[in-house]
């Protein structure tokens, strides 16, 4: 078989996406169901901070599930494509032999596994979880609130999406799949390249070598933004959050913000630095120096990295005043939310210093490529 | 002055020998083409003789300097000032115009005259052009033309007319070997087509990872003199 169960298996930062979305969609769906159960009990000056609990419980899940629900399926796309990619020959040989674009499509079914495997896992975490969470939002003076399995939580959160993702993947597998079989046969350096408008006539090479590493890749350049955006947001969020009295939920965030931006920022670099292996050899054969190879390939993304970060702040900023000012406006003890700018300074300087350790140990990752592979090939 | 004293390399952890105790001389400014079938070495020698590998015993000197025993960074400095390759597999840029391509070479040099070594290779008109819009033969001539605007001392080439129609083919060579000529730079090719060995000073011939033979042509061939 052209695509083993590895190939979905293996899929592990699709895998924790998922599991991270689930996690927290499932106990704020468990909670929005089951404190309706004492809706009654609730009385007259709780009910503000009641609604807000649940108002609460409905955007996180809003935010949360949508956010990262996006993001699963352009991972799934981004993968489906590098594996079509880099499995061109072997798809084309296939394809010569008469098996058609749907048959072929079909086997891309196991991609979905990545995703019943990170929804399950996020379940199961979020019910071990789920007393503690609780606990924490349960408002005082309501009377305990019992847990329940609800299979339709179930049904929304592990079964739809393994469903629809796995659909996503066949069917952006079948789009993936329509190029003539002699486009899929020839080498991969012989594929058609896309051409932009003519660059400048005297840019040095390492620039112009540069902007084309940008340019090659633009789902990449998109991760990392993103990645950059998650390590903003989260971390500054959670760390609001821990502020305001609200230290389980800014750990959470915090746990997931960093788990996001690991998982982008490993997948997005490691692809570029894949990518980029034959060039940075090719460059070392003549002799560029590694810090002029490591140049090409990582500074163009600094700006788009700062960008990431400065969009990052701005959301987390926006979407805590407006939840607070939405939510909270009417409950007494919330405190106002304003920007901290000391946090803000801190949060960056961790983050110019993680990254400047990515970039560092993926630079030996390049180093490690042995020049010699040029001519063994 | 190229010397090469007891050269060993092996592969699959000393199971694949792929040079068993070559020696051999390169004086300067020579022409030299080694001939060998497949799996002979020849390949594994230009890669110990231009610094891209290091080989398990014996030295490989430039001018009495070993670069065997150079550190990467040393071997770095070295392939920057002193070689150029000609690939077989072309290795372009995929990303990047015919210019941008020759320009990795160019810019190490400083030889912002560049363009002509373009023009000589007839790739002019496709300045702008990518490597997939080029044809086998246009990619091969790219890949000549970034070596030649590094300006280097010694030229590697591993099969660099594989890709070419005889027309094409006998224009490049001719102008590599012209170029060679008029600069002075030690050219080493490695190559199945025998008949290019007729345009080298030197011709070692390669077998089981040893040289078994080394011949000097007492009348060397242009490359419009030789068969195809």
């Amino acid at each position: 078989m052209l695509i083993g169960l590895k190939d979905g298996i293996k899929l592990i930062g699709i895998s924790i996406v998922c599991a991270a979305a689930v996690f927290v969609c499932t106990f704020m769906l468990n909670f929005y169901i089951d404190v309706q159960t004492v809706e009654q009990s609730v009385t007259e000056q709780m009910r503000a901070l009641y609604d807000a609990q649940i108002s609460m419980c409905k955007f996180v899940t809003a935010i949360t599930g949508g956010v990262l629900c996006v993001i699963t399926a352009v991972m799934l796309a981004f993968y489906i494509k590098l594996y079509v990619d880099a499995n061109a020959e072997n798809i084309g040989i296939i394809k010569a032999f008469g098996y058609s674009d749907a048959s072929i499509a079909i086997r891309f079914w196991v991609f979905g596994l990545s995703v019943l495997i990170g929804t399950a896992a996020g379940f199961g975490l979020s019910f071990a979880a789920m007393p503690a969470v609780y606990r924490e939002l349960t408002i005082d003076g309501l009377p305990d609130i019992a847990i329940r399995f609800h299979f339709s939580v179930f049904a929304s959160l592990v079964i739809a999406p393994t469903a629809v993702f796995t659909a996503l993947a066949c069917g952006y597998a079948l789009h993936a799949l329509k190029r003539p079989v002699n486009e899929l046969l020839r080498d991969k350096a012989d594929k058609p390249t896309k051409v932009g408008r003519s660059r400048s006539k005297d840019r040095p090479f390492l620039i112009d070598m540069g902007l084309s590493v940008l340019g090659a890749k633009k789902s990449v350049v998109f991760f990392f933004t993103f990645a950059c955006f998650c390590f903003s947001s989260m971390i500054q969020m959670g760390v609001s959050m821990s502020d305001m009295n609200s230290d389980m939920m800014g750990m959470i965030i915090l746990v997931i913000g960093i788990t996001l931006a690991s998982v982008t920022t490993v997948m997005s670099v490691t692809t570029l630095v894949n990518a980029n292996k034959k060039n940075v050899a090719l460059m070392r054969a003549f002799g560029y120096r590694l810090r002029d190879c490591v140049y090409t390939v990582f500074a163009g993304y600094v700006p788009f990295g700062l960008i990431g970060f400065a969009a990052g702040t701005a959301y987390q900023y926006g979407l805590l005043k407006l939840m607070i000012g939405l939510m909270f406006d009417d409950v007494a003890g919330i405190p106002e939310y304003t920007f901290d700018l000391g946090n803000f300074f801190i949060v960056l300087a961790v983050f110019i210093a993680t990254y400047a350790v990515v970039f560092w140990v993926y630079s030996y990752k390049l180093k490690r490529t042995s020049v010699n592979a040029l001519m063994a090939e | 002055m190229i010397s090469v004293r007891d050269v060993t390399k092996s592969y699959n952890a000393g199971r694949t020998a792929a040079l068993n105790g070559v020696s051999l001389d390169i004086e300067d400014g020579k022409n030299i083409v080694i001939l060998g079938a497949s799996g002979s070495g020849k390949s594994t020698l230009l890669s110990v003789l231009s610094g891209l590998t290091k080989p398990d015993s014996g030295s490989v000197l430039y001018n009495d300097r070993d670069i065997a025993k150079y550190t990467e960074k040393q071997l770095t400095d070295f392939r920057r000032g002193t070689v150029g390759f000609i690939f077989q597999q072309y290795y372009l840029l995929p990303h990047l115009s015919v210019d941008g391509n020759v320009r990795l070479g160019a810019d190490l040099a400083k030889n912002t005259s560049y363009r002509e070594i373009i023009d000589a290779v007839g790739l002019s008109e496709k300045l702008k052009s990518k490597p997939s819009q080029l044809s086998g033969g246009e990619q091969q001539r790219v890949c000549i033309a970034r070596a030649l605007a590094k300006n280097p001392r010694v030229l590697f080439s591993d099969e660099p007319t594989g890709a070419l129609d005889e027309s094409t083919g006998r224009d490049v060579l001719d102008y590599i070997l012209r170029l060679q000529s008029e600069r002075g730079f030690t050219m080493i090719t490695v190559t199945h087509n025998r008949n290019i060995a007729d345009t080298a000073d030197v011709v070692i011939k390669m077998n089981s990872g040893k040289i078994v033979e080394t011949l000097k042509n007492d009348r060397k061939k242009n490359a419009y003199e030789i068969g195809w």
